[in-house]
């Protein structure tokens, strides 16, 4: 049935604005006299709608745990008749509880072009409304009705269980309210991902809600300016006090029998805040001899990015722009009085840009995931990694976003 | 005409009779694993929530009905039919009291057995047509798991048909009501036969801890992933009046059926006798679901072909045995 | 053939794929990203034959927030409520992390009191995380539709009685904000002290019970012993710390070995096993639940008076300034080792120059592509769900 010709029936449109034939509607109305009947059905399944509320959950962090929480003993959703199904062709609802992003975002609109209608979704929490303050990071999607059409929006870092089911009602009024009219096609329209304009305003936003008076206008682009609201030299402070050492967590130290291996390993200088640092080629030998003295978990791989001019501040001058990245490895043994227990060697290489630092994932196999995870973000480069690819970001990602030079706020399209 | 008539309304009365019932058992699981989970469950809808079942099928009807494009419309459509007319065409021959049963057939048994197996027909029909790989697994697994566990159905539905030494379901019962109930007397192979019974149609139905096929943490929804709408709401009433019916057929082969004290002057009682076995049954499996987890695949049919088969063997043949050596069975 | 598979030790996780697929007809499974079994959003690529997994490509990164980026930006005040998102389940540990390592980066005290406090607090997040865990993994053994979801709602139940008493003290449910550097915002209630034990009555009364719905539930049993086994010196090379360690025979916790807040006060005990199986996690993960009770009450009973913060009085954005030096502070949460490595010299010094979080469950999810292969697809999420992983922690 094509939406040129004149019908009698209500048309019902899919997501992307075509009608859809139903089989109860379209059979019943086209049968004579029936049509009568077609207030009190309406009415029947409206009572079935609203009360049969099938919540598909597209959960993703935070309001996910506020979500089970909903369905758990305190709340109960399933007094409203409200279930969790896993799969999108039996939800009604979809509550998008969570940050969304860059990543996710197309599965979340894939799913939801899954759902059959008729369908609504709910953002649940402020990263779904507007991305709380991630919003501004490059992977993170600022809001979902960037994409989705919402129905209903539930504040709160998470709102409580008592809140979903508080907008679970909200939506069943304004399913209600919305009985016995044409139902009218929803305002997304085809072509995957195309962005349309969020209906909360985003602060800063040029084309933001013009009720709101000139002064907050002014404070919110000054926001937007300076991530950094208050900076901290305008601030008057008191003296940082001197405290005693003892119960601040001290940074490792380092044995004699360590120190002696460092040396042999070409490392010079200890300093007391910050790792020493190992030349690229002894690095891979050290690690190794490491491991041979009982220094078996990893504890971390950290890259950080440095542009030219500056530098890690203590032992070594800036120079060229470079990497720099600290290893840490622990001893595992119980503490029987002030013996035993869990030691820290850690130690970092500089890595020239340009240049590539040689994979520990030959020695110890948990570097291969921390190093593809510091190549995703930071950009440093493993020579000999078995198997360099993006870790967080998407496979097409362009771009390193943990280096200086990458811009907080570099949205891709169409997010932005 | 008669013999028609009579058929006409005994199955319009029987599909009625168990469709309701299926319902109120919906409500009735939901409201009774929400009590064992402190919960409520539904009180919305209707006193106590009743109405909470015809709600979600008022709901259902209104859903668009989707078929996924590259799947296969025919057998996608008739999957969630067939599985729910199997359900209900076991229930023919389910001997409600003495003289309400829709059809009387001499091979009540066989015909049990065989109608309640296309059920597995029709999941992994739903399984493959939906052209999901979940569905598929679902399917598969289905496929697995009830050509493993119709054996030691219908060999410890053998043991009443021996001891009995008719294939009627009614046959089997009046036996029961001259005798005593085939899972108390004679306990060997009754009371084992009954267990092993009950538990492979728990897994023909599956219902946890045998529910592989739709697993729904593995599987998402399992077969019925793909589903939505009015053809979800008939497998899911599909799955519950096959737990029904499966719980009456039990009652029937096991629990002496409509037989009772008073029950043969009192025909009415029967029915009382009868519903009565048939929802502790059904209650029976529904304590076992929400107190239990799901089993693996390869344990499930370890489980059918290291125990159930080689036991329910020697069930068919100890009860053949007591037909030979004990007088007056027949 | 399965139990030869499960025999492998370690499974080649950079297996080609092309190699095998000659001999067998695979099937590839996208088990993900939004699946009921992956605790968020994270995805596994499967490859099955029949049922069993042959290689299994793991891809987080569905909720990269780029809070490292975030962190550079904000000044060490800023920050505590930022991490709160991380371990969304044990929020009070991930604010404890982060504000370990600033203290030692600005060396900065904490009082005595703080320091009990926070034991106090790791240790009821702890109960309420693995009550939560032991909820979710039944969840995931038994379907939304059965068995699991009973030991689920009670275990919900219970941890709500901890949120409560959290939010009487923090005014949150979980995103609490309460740790500060130099130590605690908010000091205790009148009469939290008293709740908290009832609480802790209440809970270890029922912990048998629940005891009885999982392990000592044959069905459970054979659904987890033997599955998703780890050898201890696997983990400790892929970095995997906390209950999983410790159930591949480990004996490694960082509240013993390497103390801090008020542990060196008092006799942790150490709950380990030698499986390394879902079972042995568990099993230490109750473990942990009993010791864990056993904490709180000791620490309440020890708790001294005093201040509870040793930072300066007041809250200001630029408050510390530190322009050199780097630490690395790793502390014991329910999931194992979470670190804070911190690099100064940020913005005007007021903020981390680089600030990167280690992340337990990143490591614990690192083993899936050795654990996995010869596992079947039940088994996939039993492993999964044994494993523990928040993902707002993973991808951060």
């Amino acid at each position: 049935m094509g939406v040129d010709k004149p019908r009698t029936s209500l048309p019902l449109f899919d997501e992307g604005g075509r009608s859809y034939e139903h089989p109860l509607y379209d059979k019943l109305l086209s049968m004579p006299g029936l049509s009568v009947g077609v207030a009190p059905l309406d009415r029947l399944l409206t009572w079935g709608l609203t009360n049969s509320l099938w919540v598909f959950p597209m959960a993703t962090s935070c309001c996910g745990i506020e979500l089970m929480a909903a369905a758990a003993s305190r709340v109960d959703l399933d007094r409203m008749g409200t279930f969790y199904r896993g799969t999108p062709r039996q939800g009604d609802v979809m509550v998008v509880a969570g940050t969304i992003t860059v990543k996710m975002a197309p599965r979340v609109k894939r799913l939801w072009e899954q759902m059959p209608e008729p369908k609504w979704a709910i953002a649940m929490g402020s990263c779904a409304i507007s991305g709380d303050f991630y919003r501004d990071l490059y992977p993170v999607v600022p809001g979902i009705d960037t994409f989705l059409p919402v129905d209903v929006y539930i504040p709160g870092c998470p709102p409580n269980p008592e809140s979903l089911m508080a907008g679970l009602l909200e939506l069943a009024a304004k399913i209600r309210s919305e009985q016995g009219k044409p139902l009218t096609a929803p305002v997304q329209k085809t072509g995957g991902l195309v962005a349309t304009k969020p209906s909360i305003a985003r602060i800063g936003d040029p084309e933001r809600d013009p009720s709101l008076s000139d002064q907050q206008m002014e404070a919110a682009s000054r926001a937007a300016e300076s991530p950094v609201a208050r900076p901290a030299e305008e601030l008057e402070m008191p003296p940082v006090p001197e405290t005693a050492p003892g119960t601040v967590a001290a940074p490792p130290t380092f044995a004699p029998e360590l120190v002696e291996l460092f040396q042999a390993h070409g490392v010079v200088d200890f300093p007391k805040d910050a790792p020493p640092v190992v030349p690229l080629a002894r690095h891979v030998a050290l690690a190794r001899a490491l491991v041979e003295r009982g220094y078996k978990q990893l504890v971390y791989v950290v890259a950080s990015h440095w542009l030219a001019g500056k530098g890690r501040s203590g032992n070594v001058a800036g120079g060229p722009e470079h990497h720099e990245v600290a290893y840490g490895l622990r001893t595992v043994g119980p503490k029987r009085g002030a013996e035993g227990g869990s030691k820290l060697a850690w130690w970092s290489v500089r890595v020239e840009a340009g240049g590539a630092a040689p994979t520990l994932a030959h020695v110890i196999a948990g570097a291969d995931w921390q190093e593809r995870e510091q190549w995703d973000l930071v950009g440093v480069r493993f020579s000999g990694h078995p198997d360099l690819r993006r870790l967080m970001m998407p496979d097409d990602w362009s771009g390193h976003p943990l280096r200086k030079d990458y811009p907080a706020d570099a949205h891709t399209a169409p997010w932005r | 005409m008669s013999a028609l008539l009579r058929g006409f309304v005994y199955g319009l009365l029987v599909v009625n009779a168990v469709l309701l019932t299926s319902a109120v058992n919906i409500w009735f699981e939901r409201k009774f694993s929400a009590r064992m989970q402190s919960r409520v469950g539904p009180t919305r809808v209707g006193p106590l929530g009743l109405l909470q079942p015809f709600a979600d099928v008022a709901k259902l009807m209104s859903k668009e009905d989707t078929v996924p494009a590259s799947g296969n419309r025919v057998l996608f459509t008739a999957a969630p039919l067939l599985a729910t007319v199997c359900a209900l065409a076991a229930a023919a021959v389910v001997p409600f009291t003495p003289d309400v049963v829709a059809a009387d057939l001499d091979v009540g048994v066989l015909w049990v057995l065989a109608v309640g197996s296309i059920t597995t027909i029709a999941i992994f029909m739903a399984g493959w047509a939906s052209n999901n790989k979940f569905a598929l697994l679902g399917g598969m697994r289905s496929i697995a798991q009830a050509v493993s566990y119709e054996v030691p159905l219908v060999l410890s539905a053998m043991v009443p048909v021996v001891l009995s030494g008719t294939m009627s379901l009614s046959g089997i019962v009046t036996w029961q009501s001259e005798h005593l109930w085939i899972a108390a007397w004679p306990l060997i192979p009754g009371l084992p036969a009954f267990v092993i019974f009950f538990l492979a149609m728990t897994a023909e139905a599956n219902r946890i801890p045998f529910d592989i096929p739709e697993a729904e943490s593995e599987l998402v929804a399992g077969v019925t992933t793909e589903y939505s709408g009015m053809k979800f709401a008939l497998f899911y009433v599909g799955e519950y009046a096959h737990t029904l019916v499966g719980s009456a057929i039990a009652s029937a082969l096991f629990l002496g059926g409509w037989s009772g004290p008073m029950a043969a002057t009192m025909p009415w009682l029967g029915l009382v006798y009868m519903v009565v076995k048939t929802l502790f049954l059904f209650f029976m499996i529904t304590w076992v679901r929400w107190s239990l987890v799901r089993f693996r695949s390869d344990q499930l049919l370890a489980i059918c072909w290291k125990w159930l088969v080689p036991i329910s063997v020697g069930l068919v043949l100890v009860a053949a045995l007591w037909v030979e050596l004990v007088p007056g069975v027949h | 053939m399965e139990v030869a598979l499960r025999k492998i030790q370690r499974p080649d996780p950079y297996l080609d794929i092309a190699d095998v697929e000659a001999d067998a007809e695979l099937m590839l499974l996208h088990l993900g990203p939004q699946h009921p079994s992956t605790h968020g959003v994270f995805r596994i690529d499967l490859y099955l034959d029949g049922e069993i997994i042959v290689k299994a490509v793991p891809f987080p990164g569905y909720l990269h927030r780029g809070v490292e980026k975030l962190c550079e930006r904000l000044t060490f005040v800023q920050q505590t409520p930022v991490v709160d998102k991380h371990d969304y389940v044990a929020p009070m540990t991930s604010e404890q992390a982060i504000n370990m390592a600033f203290e030692a980066l600005l060396k900065v005290e904490v009082p005595r009191r703080a320091r009990y406090l926070r034991s106090i607090f790791a240790e009821m997040q702890r109960i309420a995380s693995h009550l939560l865990w032991l909820g979710t993994f039944t969840l995931d053994l038994g379907g939304a539709m059965g068995g699991g979801t009973t030991l689920f709602m009670h275990c919900f139940r219970e941890r709500e009685t901890i949120l409560d008493l959290f939010e009487e003290v923090t005014g949150a449910r979980f995103h609490y904000n309460t740790h500060t550097i130099g130590g605690n915002r908010h000091d205790l209630t009148a009469g939290w002290a008293a709740k908290v034990k009832s609480a802790m009555d209440l809970i270890e009364s029922r912990l048998s019970e629940y005891v009885s719905m999982s392990y000592e539930n044959r069905i459970f049993r054979q659904r987890t012993s033997g599955v998703g086994v780890l050898d201890g010196a696997l983990a400790l090379e892929l970095g995997v710390s906390g209950p999983i360690l410790r159930a591949s025979g480990v004996d490694h916790d960082l509240r013993r070995d390497a103390p801090f807040h008020a542990y060196d006060e008092v006799e942790v005990k150490v709950a380990t096993a030698t499986e390394g199986d879902c079972l042995a996690r568990t099993k230490v993960r109750v473990e942990e639940l009993r010791e864990s009770i056993r904490l709180v009450r000791l620490f309440l009973d020890g708790l001294p008076e005093g201040p509870i913060n040793g930072g300066k009085p007041i809250k200001l954005a630029g408050q510390y300034k530190v322009n050199t030096g780097q630490v690395y502070v790793g502390i014991e949460t329910p999931r194992g080792e979470l670190g804070t490595y911190v690099i100064a010299g940020g913005e005007g010094g007021a903020s981390p120059y680089r600030l990167k979080f280690r992340a337990p469950s990143l490591h614990a999810l690192s083993t899936l592509p050795y654990v996995l292969p010869g596992a079947t697809l039940s088994d996939c999420v039993a492993i999964l769900g044994s494993l523990d992983p928040i993902m707002g922690e993973v991808d951060r």
